[in-house]
Order: C-alpha cells, then structure tokens, then sequence
C-alpha cells in the first residue's frame, strides 16, 4: 500500500475504461451525476436567487419561490456591507483563521513527526490521548473554557478563538500527518541520519518536503474549523467589533422574530466565497494529500 | 420570623427615605472614576439600543462614573450562554440582562435587589405579579423587573376580519381609552371557537404555533390556566392530572380544526408572517408584526389590533414574559451599579425606553401601563393601548405557579404544546397524553 | 507488503546499535520527542483534558451546584424515558447520515472519477460548495426551503400535483430533513475523500480484473472497494464523532421538535443545560455521548488495524 500511495503515476486510466464500455454507462452516468448536483446546488441556489429579491418578493407567496420576478436587486448586499459589521466581522475571521491555521500546523508536525518517528515513553498513549480529545464535544466544554479565557482576560475579545480552535483542529491534523509521516520510507531518515542531520534538521530538510500534500490537506481541515466555527463565538464574543463571519451574520440579521432572508442568504453566500477560493486553488494537493494521509492512519 | 418581618419593614422603611438618597452624591465621592459594565439584551428594534447608551450615560456624566454598554444578543441564546458562563466564570459584566426563568437559575449567584425594588414600589406601586414570581425569590428580589425586553402576548387582530367575518367590533369592546367591562364580558374561551370557526370558513383562520418554541407556551400557557389546568403547584406537586385539564384538551381538539394544518411547524416568526400575508385574521404576539407591517405591508397594519385574550372559564390570563437587570453577587461595583439600576427603572427612563422601542416594551410597574407612546400609537390610532393589561388579565408564564425553576421545565421542554399535540396530532386519549405529561414533570422535579 | 516484514528486522538491529554505545542518541531522541509533543501536551492538557475533568465535576453536582451527588445524575437520567429517546434517535441520526454521506460519497466520486480528465475539476468543485458554506447558514436556508407556508420545495410538489409535505411538523419528515441537511453537508467530503482515494487504486488490477472477464459492477466489489477499506472506515469513524455531536442543524431547523422527535446529544443537553438552567445534568447528558463514542471508535478503529495488517 504505501509504495502504491507515494506514486501519482500508477493512476487509473479513465479513458481507457470508458472506451471499452457501453455507451450507455456514459450516458447514466452523467445523468446520476445531474441527479446529485441538484441535491448538492439546488440549496446555494436558492439562497443566491432569494439574496437577489426584494424583501416584498420574498414575502410574496404567488410567485415562483426558485425565480427573481420582480428584478434582481443588490440591496441585501450592499445592507449588509453598509449597515451591519460585515466587512468587521469578515477581518476578524480571517485574522483567527490565519492564526488558527499557523498555530494548528506548527504544533500537529511537530507532534505527528515525533510520534510517527521517535517511539519515545509514552508516545502510544500519547497518540491515543489525541485521538480521544477528538470525542469530547465542544458544547460540553465552553464553560469550564469561559472560565479560563475570562482568567487570560480574553473575554470578548476575538483572539480567545485563536486559543480555543485549535483544540478542535489539532487532533485531526495530527493524526493525518501521523499517517502521512509514517508512510515515508524509512531509508530517508537512515540516509538523512548518515549526512549527519539531528531531528529538527531532519523534520524541516526531508519530512515537511516530502509530506507537502498532507499539510496541506490538514491546513484545510483547520481553516475549515475556524472559518465555520459557531458555538465557541457565540458563547465568547458579544460585541459587534470582536464577532466573527457565523455568528455576526446571523445576530446582525435576525432581529427579535424578524428573519432578513435576502442579507442572511447574502452573507451565507459572501461567506462560502473564501474557502471555495482556497479549496479551488489547494484541490489537487489536497486529494492527493487527504488520501494518502488518511489511508496510513 | 420576626427579624425577616422587622428586616422586611426597616428596608421598606428606610427605602421610602432613599428613594432620593440613591441617587445622592455619595457615587461621586466613593466610585469618582470608577467603571461599572452592563451587558444588556440587544435590542431588535432599530435604535433602541441607542436610547439605553444615552439614557445610562446621562447618570454615568452626573456621577463621574464610566459606564460600558454590551448589547447581547438573545438569537441563538447567546445571552443565556454568557450568564451561564459569567456565573460560572465569576467574572464578566456587574450587571446582566436575564430573560424570564434566568433569575431563578442564578438565584445563587446573584445580589439581593431589594432595596432598589422596593424603593421602586415605594413611590410607584406594585411590580406585575407575574415578576414578582420569576424575581423574588424566597422573600428575597434578585433581579430589577424592567422593560427593557420585557412583553406581553396579547392577540393581534384584524379589525376588518372580525368586524366583517365573525360580527365583533374590536374597537368596541377594547377601545383606546376606558373601557365599559360590559361590552368585552362574551369575549371567552367558548365564544371564540364560534369565531374562530366562522374565520376558518371565510379562509382567514386564527393561527399560532403548537411546537416547541416560546411563542407556543405563550398563547397555550394561559390558555391552560384560564380553564384552571396546572401542571403543578406552587410547592411543586404534580396537579396535571385533572378535568380542567381534560377540559381544555377538549377545547384544544376544537380549536386546531379551526386553525392552519402547519401550525405543528410554525416558529415564532410564522405568526408574524401569517398576520403579515394577509391572510391570517388574528395571533397571540407583541407588536412586533404590526411593525413590520407598517413598513411592508401598510394596508394590513391599519387593520391590525392589540387588545384581550379570551377569558376563560376559570380566569382570564395573558402571556407574559418579562426582562430583568441583575445585579452579579461577585461585582466589585454594587453600590454604584445598583444606583444605576434605580435610575434606569424609573419612570422617565422606562418611558424613554418604551418608546425608542416604538412600544414593543413593556413596563413590570403596574401604574406604568399609561405611557403615552401606547396611546399615541397609529395606524390605526391607538392599537397599542391595551398591550399593557388595561382590563382584568392577569399577566402569567407557562408553569405558574410551579416554583420557576420547575416552571422553566415545564416552558422550555414544552410540555403543554407536546401535550396537546399528542391529542391533536397523534389522536392519544387526554388519559394518555395526561400521564405522559405527568412522567415529564416527575423528571422536572429534581431539585 | 514486503515491508511489513522488514520493519521489525530493522528496528531489531537498530537497538543492537544503540546497545553498543549510542546511548546519548537514545537519550536524545526521546528529548527531542517530548520537547516536539509539548506544544500539543501542553494545549490538550490546559484546554480539554482539564475542562473535561471539570465537566465530569459539574456533571456529579445538584442543579444548584450545592452539593455532590455522585453518579446522582447519570441514575437520574437513566431512568428518564426522554433521555432513552434521545439516546435512540442521535443512534438513529448518527446511522442514516453516515451511511448515506458514504453512499453518496462513493456514487458521486466514483462517477466523477470516470468522466474525463477536464470535467472532473469543475465537477468536483461544484460538489464540494455545500461543505464550504458555513453549517449554521446553510441550514437557514434549508430551514427556509422548509418553512411551512413559503417551502420552496412544497410548491414545486404542488406545482406537480402532490400534496405539500408537513416538512418539519410531520415526526418522518422532521427526522428526514435532519438527516437530508446532515447529508447535504457533509456528503461532498467524502466524495473528495473517496476521490483521492480511487486514483491511487492502481491501473494493473482493473487491467487484470478485465483479462479475467469481470463486469464494470464486479471490477468494483472486487477491486475497488477492498482497495478503499481503510479509508470508508476512516471516514466512518470521523464522520461518526462529528455527526454524532451534531448541534446546529437540529437546533436551527426543529430546535429538537416535533414532539422531542429529533433531539440529539448536544441539542437535548442544551436544552436542559443552558435553557432550564441545570447545567450539571446538561453536562451528564453530553458526558455520556463520550462512552458510546469510544465503543464506536474502537471497533472501527479495530477494524482498520485488522484490514491493514491483513493487506
């Protein structure tokens, strides 16, 4: 398995198959493949298309809920760029992503690479520990974490979700990059050993290199997490200059029982945009990273 | 016994004395430069928020004392999150806006308010009973009652639909001003159904959720107790098994048919949409519709009125969810913040308030119930007048008068609601769905 | 495969070496191991395991955090009917959602895999957007798609002649939205998981399965999914943890109604934690999701090391 994974070269040939089977195949296929795309859109477009109406064409019950009759509109958006913290809530995202992700990074390669390599006291259980850490639910923890983030004062205030992302993030990660890591030969480490490399020399010249595809795919699991993260904000920030893209949206919008479909919508939207970006550019490393990882965990 | 009697009469005593005392200069010299921090319910109605910055600064300028406002969101129960976590936490805001059962919650963790309430009583008069039961606590008041979030569930009706589809003149029996008690007496439980159903048939039914959300307990609730059902009483024994239960069970089986088939589904905003739309003739909720109306649908606002529930066979309740300001036992503040406390509810500013809420809040202070944004309110001209009680309803939650934190059981599990569904829905017996109920309560009853 | 048996050979006389004078590389090495895992050590001990350790503190306390009551709690809700259900359907929930996120996860990439090489990039793109949405705003506009009199949904139903279906008010229906919302969002990672994972199945065993003469169906009973084992189990089992803790679509579509027909775990736990204010057996209830939990991932996890060991 593990040669199997490490080359790109062995990939199935798609054409080959197709030219040797029925037309028919094609043809279900695409016609299944149409079937689950309308499963997979038909939500994000309804949301684009109702960000796009009027609110008197919204409430409007006699017209075709899945068209824009009554002409498109920015209005929603623009509200929400002018009249709620949207652009704020936006930056503050972005900042705890980043730092969300360098920090999740940094600590997974150093704990993967140490448990993967170096079978120190202890590392079995260690592992494991990480993995388990994986099965506490965050709503059970966000109010022992609230005492201890008002401890470090951080309450209200947007880096306490730098503090705590990681606890969400780390495991997965870490346990990814343990089977990346793992998966390397060990004839690298014995020649990298030979030129008289000591470990952090080793991690930083061989293993982050060869293991590139799966650090990406972990820094898009973090980014994930803390670009969606919605519980942890809501219980610690309350302030519109502090809130993050989930919760800001929602609070800004939802007034008492007073629902602003077309803004919500729009910033659903407007906050997907980001991450397809990132995932558009990172696609290829991360199928190729996720699934060699993963298989060797 | 006698030292809580004589306590209770010194504080009263004393109070009357500090109503101008409170306010008195001793913040200036003890907090000069001092900060205290509120965490207040964010407000939904647009610039309501404002007014409360305007109105705590005032006193904050006069005493020299910094004040910090954080509005806290109730969507997605943020503000139930942060007192949970502030209490646990023992640190966060002095002061921290709590919904209606959140004061029994942190009845522990809490200051005794008692001098600023009754202080308030002294040179106002009675809070409504209704916050009296959620926020004083063993003798003792935990939290100031104020209007700040604080409302009622009155019904929002057309005025066109009922006059020209069930023959009733709302304006009539409930008018904008005093009203003759004789002219509202056939407005019951059981007249209704005789609405409702004439409404049903013209296609503009009365509508309200029976799920799992608030605006549920809020018209179900005094529903119950107006035929005499509670779930449990006031020491906490089971009473939800009995013919005033069975009876408004069979008055419910009625009701729905008269009502939407979707209503299991409907949220709290569906309501409003429905009275929005047009098409629905009448909702339990506070203002909140007729001002989204106003703005969207104009023609359906002129039309919209706020007056009495029904009044049933054994009382005549209206849903009720008041708003607290609590005051943190492990705030380093109290003096000054309590100070604040008493300038925020008295009469002149819970009168600001209610109108930058454009007559959404509602007053605790029984003798409050004449601010004149609720008079002055149009179109049409004076629907609000009666959203404070101006008749005989009594001002209740669903789980009086079981002890709140029981009662917060009762609300939040949806008892009533599920209840009545097992009837309506999935045809139980009353016997069935009665003993169901009664296997929810005993699981309430944990201390 | 000729691996496996080279390791342990070599491991073997690398501690021969150590033995005759390598000590401080020993030494060393398990320094360097332990400064490595103390960044991780130190964030894990801090903010979950104390936390965790504290919330099974708060789960043993009465509702006014007054008193110890011991396993009070967890007696108490052992004997709830209500708790039984939530236990049932967050099994239930938990069951169909990973199951049809694997299905369709497989359908899809497996179609996706065998569509020529320029489609393939738009396609997966397209399909994996529902995941890029954030949980909580997408299930909005689920929720919206499923509003009693503005589903969007029921008048395409009605436009075609059916009844409109009581989307979230009907107990099949509200436990078929969860699961659908559920499906949605998380299908396309699997999809991208499996994906990643069929173009590293070599091209000689299909070629081989063809000389043999098998069908397109038995190339894929055959070959492929033996070849994917460990990654479906994989995604099992995070899949499972996640999807069992689900919070947010219940919350925001049913709130766990109708007539507590959908709560989960978190959802219920909320409910009685936060709403009701008892936060100690709010914690109970989330407290037992990690033992059935830790069933789940051993047998899963057992599964994996049993497969790959066998391979």
């Amino acid at each position: 398995m593990a040669t199997v994974a490490a080359g790109p070269r062995l990939v199935a040939n798609p054409i080959g198959w197709l030219k040797h089977e029925r037309r028919w195949a094609l043809v279900f296929s695409y016609f299944a493949l149409f079937v689950f795309m309308i499963f997979f859109l038909g939500p994000p477009y309804y949301m684009l298309v109702t960000s796009l109406k009027t609110n008197q064409e919204i409430a409007n019950l006699a017209t075709n809920p899945w068209i824009i009759a009554d002409g498109i509109t920015f209005e929603h958006y623009w509200k929400l760029f002018a009249e709620t913290g949207f652009l704020t809530f936006f930056k503050n995202t972005v900042i705890v992503t980043l730092a969300v992700v360098a920090i999740t990074m940094v600590v997974s390669i150093l704990a993967a690479y140490a448990l993967a390599r170096l079978k120190f006291w202890g590392a079995g259980i260690l592992a494991l520990g990480i993995f388990l850490t994986y099965l506490v639910p965050e709503t059970l923890l966000f109010i022992p974490l609230f005492k201890f983030i008002g401890w470090l004062g951080l309450l209200n205030n947007y880096v306490s979700l730098i503090v705590v992302y990681p606890t969400i993030s780390i495991p997965f990660c870490t346990w990814i990059m343990i089977g990346y890591f793992s998966s390397i030969p060990r004839e690298l480490d014995d020649a990298a050993l030979i030129d008289g490399c000591n470990h952090w020399q080793m991690l930083w010249l061989v293993f982050i290199p060869v293991a590139l595809p799966g650090i990406i795919a972990a820094t898009i699991f973090a980014f994930t997490v803390s670009w969606a993260g919605f519980i942890y904000p809501l219980a610690f920030l309350y302030s519109q200059d502090q809130q993050v893209l989930t919760v800001g949206t929602v609070t800004s919008l939802i007034r008492g029982d007073v629902f602003h479909w077309g803004g919500l919508m729009a910033g659903a939207l407007l906050a997907a945009a980001p991450p397809v970006l990132v995932y558009a550019f990172l696609m290829d490393y991360y199928i190729a990273g996720l699934t060699s990882g993963a298989t060797k965990g | 016994m006698h030292t809580s009697w004589t306590r209770r009469r010194l504080v009263r005593a004393t109070s009357l004395a500090a109503v101008g005392t409170l306010a008195a200069p001793y913040v200036k010299r003890a907090h000069s430069a001092g900060t205290v921090t509120l965490g207040l319910w964010d407000h939904w109605v647009p610039g309501a928020n404002d007014r409360m910055v305007e109105l705590a600064n005032e006193w904050g300028a006069e005493n020299n004392v910094d004040v910090q406002i954080d509005f806290i969101t109730s969507v997605g129960n943020q503000n139930l999150l942060t007192a949970a976590a502030e209490a646990r936490a023992r640190a966060g805001h002095d002061i921290l806006s709590h919904p209606t059962f959140q004061i029994a919650v942190h009845q522990n963790a809490l200051e005794p308010v008692d001098d600023v309430c009754e202080a308030l009583m002294a040179e106002y008069g009675d809070f409504a009973d209704n916050a009296v039961y959620l926020a004083r606590l063993d003798g003792t008041w935990r939290a100031v009652p104020t209007c700040a979030g604080s409302q009622s569930y009155p019904m929002c009706s057309r005025l066109d639909y009922f006059r020209d589809i069930a023959g009733v003149d709302l304006q009539d029996m409930f008018p904008a001003g005093p009203r003759d008690p004789e002219k509202s007496k056939d407005w019951t439980r059981a007249n209704f159904l005789e609405h409702a159903r004439k409404l049903h048939a013209a296609g503009h039914p009365f509508g309200d959720p029976i799920g799992q959300t608030s605006d549920s307990q809020d018209w179900l609730g005094p529903l119950f107790l107006s035929f005499g059902s509670m779930m449990a009483d006031e020491n906490g024994n089971i009473t939800a098994d009995s013919d005033e239960t069975r009876e408004a069970l069979a008055y419910m089986e009625e009701l729905v048919q008269y009502m939407p088939d979707d209503i299991y589904a409907w949220d709290d905003a569906a309501n409003n949409r429905w009275l929005i739309s047009g098409e629905g003739s009448t909702i339990h909720n506070p203002p909140s519709p007729w001002t989204v109306a106003k703005r969207d649908a104009p023609e359906v606002a002129a039309n919209v009125w706020h007056h009495d529930a029904p009044a049933g066979p054994r009382g005549h309740y209206r849903g009720n969810l008041p708003y607290f300001w609590g005051l943190w036992e492990f705030s380093p503040n109290k003096s000054a913040a309590k100070d604040l406390l008493l300038h925020l509810a008295r009469r002149e500013q819970q009168a600001a308030l209610v109108e930058a809420s454009q007559g959404f809040d509602m007053p605790m202070l029984k003798s409050f119930d004449d601010f004149t944004t609720y008079v002055d309110a149009a179109p049409p001209s004076g629907t609000l007048y009666n959203y404070p009680v101006q008749g005989n309803e009594i001002l209740t939650v669903a789980g009086w008068p079981a002890p709140p934190s029981i009662a917060a059981n009762i609300y939040f599990q949806a008892l009533i609601p599920n209840m009545v569904a097992r009837v309506t829905v999935d045809n139980e017996s009353h016997d069935d769905a009665i003993a169901w109920a009664i296997d929810e309560l005993e699981g309430f009853m944990r201390g | 495969m000729s691996q496996q048996t080279g390791v342990p050979w070599r491991r073997r006389q690398r501690t021969f070496g150590r033995h005759s004078g390598l000590l401080d590389w020993f030494s060393s090495r398990s320094t360097v191991g332990v400064l490595m895992c103390l960044p991780v050590i130190l964030i894990i001990g801090i903010l979950v395991v104390y936390p965790f350790v504290f919330s099974i503190y708060l789960s043993m306390l009465n509702k006014p955090e007054t008193e110890f009551v011991g396993l009070g709690n967890y007696v108490f809700l052992w004997g709830r009917e209500t708790f039984w259900m939530v236990v049932r359907q967050s099994l239930i929930f938990t069951f169909f959602a990973v199951l049809f996120k694997v299905l369709i996860g497989l359908a899809v990439a497996h179609i996706i895999h065998h569509l020529p090489d320029r489609g393939q990039r738009l396609w997966r793109g397209l399909a994996l957007i529902p995941w890029v949405i954030p949980p909580a705003l997408g299930t909005l506009g689920w929720w919206w798609l499923f509003e009693p009199r503005y589903s969007a949904f029921n008048w395409l139903l009605q436009g075609m002649g059916f009844e409109a279906i009581a989307w979230l008010s009907d107990v099949f229906w509200a436990r078929f939205a969860v699961v659908t919302v559920n499906v949605w969002y998380g299908a396309p990672f699997f999809m991208i998981m499996y994906l990643a994972a069929l173009k590293t199945i070599p091209a000689e065993l299909y070629d081989a399965a063809k000389v043999d003469g098998a069908s397109p169906w038995q190339q894929f009973i055959y070959v492929t999914l033996p070849m994917m084992r460990n990654i479906i189990a994989i995604t099992i089992l995070f899949s499972t943890i996640v999807t069992f803790a689900n919070f947010d679509i219940v919350r925001v579509l049913t709130q766990g109604g109708p007539r507590n027909s959908t709560h989960l775990f978190a959802t219920y736990a909320f409910r009685v934690g936060i709403e009701t204010g008892d936060v100690p057996l709010g914690a109970a209830v989330s407290l037992f999701m990690f033992p059935i939990l830790a069933v789940l991932a051993y047998f899963i996890l057992r599964n994996v090391r049993d497969r790959s060991e066998r391979v």
